[in-house]
């Protein structure tokens, strides 16, 4: 019993360890059940005085996955393609193009960074060939070699993804999430997790808004007119003439026709005159009529249609110089008949969203529509002034991440860099632009590439189910062990209970996250767990059946068994290591728990119970049956 | 209470039935997984999945026959058992759709209210993966896979001796090829969902954790007999130290057993698939490494043993 003091002051330090690490979140359950036992306003009051302490447990309880308690779980992707682009700006050519498509390409496939492959892809086309033809800054000029290049576009990959971190937390703190987090994963990912989101379609919306505002005059309604025209023929010529040559010089005069003057319906009567096969383009465009900045309009189940037919490089030059084809925020029409107004605006911006130096959520008077009030620096309110200035009477298309917003028709010159985005579906929304605009532009677009959300009831359900195969699962083994077992048993179920104590001790300590494959984890480690003891009383009762006395038969089956546990137990936990390394998400919860469970049931199963039976056999000099 | 006390069977020189049971256990399983392939999930080929919960019980057929327009491709659906407030089922559905996840969602949540009035359908959970991210992922786990193999074969070929690995792994990769047979038979006839995700390569990484651990216990009583008994043949001595250690062996694998039966009962629907890998897996995992690993350091053992007494000669 003397050589048990460094053994029972282990177990006793590292209950007491666990127990400290689980106190928070004894007292989170507690706390939790008293505040759903009050009414609200008690409840308010009591929050308020208690903020701190509160805050306190709640960051020191063990954590509850998203699929335990509910929320969104998304992984972003950084557009490093698009960086690259930007970089390169209008020194990019053919070759650039062809050697990022490579490299993007291969980079997908062999899980490498997009900067190292373009760089090697570009060496390998051509040895010779300098990275600085493309990339210029501060520190790079011409004469700049292919490593110092190489370095800055990963200082500026790396740059990227944290600004876009930063932004994205800025957005994310501005929306309102308790306890949010957001890491990194990898060279270019971003892993956001939000507990409790209830509108998943809203926070998508708010993460990847690029926020690319920006002001665009609009194409000349005249000229845009005849491109129209020209258009609708140019398909109506298309589809004839595949049905029926025959009638190509018929076709021809229609063109001409249709090249001076312009009327849809006509048109249209003249098209259903010729035949049935009908316009493509007609099928999915309602269009405008003249004197309109709108093209036409298109329902919502076809714009993909739409989007292909106008595609087509003939037909996109058939479009007024520098004009592109942009739809509108807000269809016409509501429940599933919903038309877009396509609208054709310039391509280039006179202003964007960097002259913006605040915005504001606001109410039109009149209407009590909702809308964003935005103030502009010194220099954008100059060329503002200047702009409406010079197209009194004309549209200036408000664009925000390349939809239009709204279109207003200007009435006078606007000075002071005042301007507004009206044409917005919600306060919801226009709260979102506000957010958006004032967390700062991502530098690069990002894309959602996963993405896991779990409704709150789903949680509870999931928790309740956790908890439950838990709560079986331990109590079975436990009877099994005690019937099987009797003395030993007993001895090995409390092992099994400090056990379960040390496990989540370890979660908790570790500020890991439990989640439903974790409690699987658990569920599975009670189950191999005793598989320590089973092999320790299995050899105590070979040793039992040689005639050996107890002391020497526990002697004897706690040595002969040591070799098979370590080794037994040694590969299970390397299996997690790997589980943990390459896994992600839930599966790194379960490796966590696998392996803690290892650790604590070696430690349970040949400290522990060894104390309880050299206590009981050597100092007591009782008995202990072993079945 | 005592199971498989001092028994003798002869489980060394049966192996020969247990070699046949093998082999048409993984010619089947090879057949059904070439024949029949297996369900690769959204996690290794990228997709969208959304659980759509509502008011009133909808028929898998009639929801697919008002999506197959509206999302332009065959939805797989799936009722999704015990996730509503009041027990009632919901639906799994799972398209390719390489869309906005907002917009399909949108598309779903229309067309089945449009056709159902009274169903107030709504989306209670939703994994989207997109293409990019599943070939990480899937690059991911073939490493994991490939990573625990090694690290095995390694671990066992350092505390044992190398017929002692290359029985345990040709153990391991009997138990996770059976499993996948398993799963490659009864894909579609199970009711709930046996697709291979990141969840079911995390249970095979236990299984074969698992099948180790068993066969490591029966490995370290051989070890220690060989010692003990030198005098006797080498299959005698197998023999006896299977015979030992098989009542530990049922034991373990019955409580193991026990708690992945629970997680399969109570783990709800996210863990099904997971746990009834484990259960198929712990079940083959027993017997190979009785019947599998143990044999083949026999065989090995009388093939090398038989060359060093020639070479004697």
């Amino acid at each position: 019993m003397q050589g048990n003091g460094f053994k029972v002051g282990a177990v006793v330090f590292f209950l007491a360890l666990s127990a400290w690490y689980l106190f928070p979140s004894l007292q989170g359950i507690s706390l939790n059940n008293r505040l759903e036992e009050m009414g609200q306003e008690e409840r308010t009051d009591y929050e308020r005085e208690n903020y701190s302490r509160i805050e306190s447990i709640k960051e020191k309880s063990l954590n509850l996955g998203l699929d335990l308690q509910g929320g969104m779980h998304t992984t972003m992707e950084v557009g490093l393609r698009e960086l690259l682009v930007q970089l390169a700006a209008e020194r990019r050519d053919d070759a650039f193009d062809q050697v990022l498509a490579t490299a993007d390409e291969r980079s997908q496939e062999e899980g490498i960074s997009l900067i190292d492959a373009f760089v090697e892809e570009f060496e390998r086309r051509d040895p010779d060939a300098r990275l600085s033809r493309y990339f210029r800054s501060e520190t790079i000029t011409r004469r700049s070699d292919n490593a110092d290049v190489t370095d800055y576009l990963r200082t500026q990959g790396t740059d990227a993804i944290e600004r876009a971190m930063q932004v994205i937390r800025n957005r994310v703190d501005r929306y309102g999430v308790t306890e949010p987090s957001i890491q990194t994963q990898g060279s270019r990912r971003i892993v956001v997790e939000l507990p409790g989101i209830d509108d998943p379609e809203r926070v998508r919306r708010l993460l990847k808004g690029t926020a690319r505002l920006e002001f665009r005059l609009m194409a000349d309604p005249g000229e845009l007119n005849s491109s129209l025209q020209r258009i609708i023929n140019y398909y109506e010529v298309d589809v004839a003439a595949e049905s029926d040559s025959v009638e190509v010089p018929a076709e021809e005069d229609i063109a001409e026709e249709a090249d001076t003057s312009f009327d849809v319906s006509q048109l249209l009567a003249e098209t259903e005159g010729l035949d049935d096969v009908g316009n493509p383009l007609l099928d999915v465009l309602i269009p405008a009529g003249q004197g309109s900045v709108v093209f036409g309009e298109v329902s919502v189940q076809d714009t993909a249609t739409f989007n292909m037919l106008m595609a087509d490089p003939d037909v996109q030059a058939m479009l007024p110089r520098d004009i592109e084809l942009l739809y509108d925020a807000n269809p016409s029409g509501t429940g599933g008949a919903e038309y877009y107004p396509v609208l054709a605006v310039n391509m280039n911006a006179e202003l964007t969203g960097d002259v913006i130096t605040d915005a504001r959520s606001d109410f039109d008077q009149t209407t009590n529509q909702p809308l964003v009030d935005m103030e502009m620096n010194s220099e954008g309110a100059r060329v503002w002034s200047r702009l409406t200035g010079a197209n009194v009477g004309k549209n200036v298309a408000i664009v925000l991440d390349r939809v239009v917003y709204s279109y207003p028709t200007v009435i006078g010159q606007i000075s002071g860099g005042r301007s507004q985005i009206t044409g917005l579906a919600s306060q919801e929304e226009s709260d979102d632009i506000v957010t958006v605009l004032k967390s700062g532009a991502l530098p690069a677009p990002v894309e959602i590439v996963e993405e896991r959300t779990v409704g709150p009831s789903l949680g509870i359900v999931a928790r309740r189910s956790g908890f439950m195969s838990l709560l079986v699962g331990l109590s079975i083994v436990a009877l099994f062990m005690i019937v099987y077992y009797r003395g030993g048993g007993m001895v090995a179920d409390l092992a099994l209970l400090i056990n379960i104590i040390f496990i989540l001790g370890i979660l908790a300590g570790f500020n890991a996250t439990l989640t439903l494959p974790g409690i699987a984890g658990i569920v599975l480690t009670i189950g191999m767990a005793v598989d320590a003891n089973v092999l320790i009383f299995e050899r105590v009762r070979e040793e039992q059946s040689t005639g050996k006395t107890l002391k020497a038969s526990i002697d004897g089956g706690y040595g002969k068994a040591l070799s098979a546990i370590v080794d037994a137990n040694i590969t299970t936990f390397f299996v997690g290591i790997i589980l943990y390394s390459f896994g992600v998400g839930p599966i790194q919860g379960f490796a966590v728990t696998l392996m803690a469970g290892i650790l604590a049931s070696l430690f349970s199963a040949i400290v522990f119970t060894r104390i309880i039976f050299d206590y009981v056999v050597i100092g007591r000099r009782g008995i202990v049956n072993f079945g | 209470m005592r199971i498989f006390e001092n028994t003798n069977y002869n489980l060394v020189g049966s192996r020969k039935r247990g070699y046949a049971v093998s082999g048409i256990l993984l010619l089947l399983s090879l057949g059904a997984i070439l024949i029949r392939g297996l369900e690769i999930g959204i996690d290794f080929r990228g997709g969208m999945e959304f659980v759509v919960e509502s008011d009133e019980i909808l028929e898998v057929t009639e929801v697919r026959a008002v999506l197959t327009p509206v999302l332009e491709t065959s939805p797989e659906i799936k009722t999704y058992s015990d996730v509503g407030a009041e027990g009632q089922d919901a639906l799994l559905i799972r398209t390719a759709s390489e869309g906005e996840t907002s917009e399909v969602q949108m598309l779903i949540i229309q067309g089945i209210s449009d056709a159902f009035p009274d169903s107030n359908p709504r989306v209670i959970k939703t994994d989207i993966v997109g293409p990019r991210f599943a070939e990480d992922l899937k690059r991911g786990s073939f490493y994991a896979v490939l990573g625990s193999l090694l690290v095995i074969f390694l671990y066992v070929m350092l505390r044992f001796e190398w017929r002692f690995g290359l029985g345990a792994v040709a153990a391991l990769f009997h138990d996770v090829l059976i499993t996948l047979g398993v799963f490659s038979l009864l894909q579609g006839i199970m009711p709930f969902s046996m697709q291979i995700d990141q969840a079911i390569i995390a249970a095979f990484l236990t299984i074969v954790g698992y099948s180790l651990n068993d066969t490591v216990v029966i490995f370290d009583r051989i070890r220690e007999y060989t010692n003990l008994f030198k005098t006797e043949p080498y299959k005698t001595v197998v023999n006896r130290s299977v015979n030992t250690t098989l009542s530990r062996t049922f034991v373990t694998s019955g409580t193991t057993l026990l708690v992945v039966a629970t997680l399969f009962m109570f783990g709800g629907e996210v863990l099904r698939g997971f746990s009834f890998a484990l259960i198929i897996g712990i079940i083959i995992g027993t017997y190979s490494s009785v019947f599998v690993a143990t044999p083949v350091v026999v065989e090995l053992y009388n093939r090398s043993g038989s060359a060093k007494k020639a070479g004697q000669r």
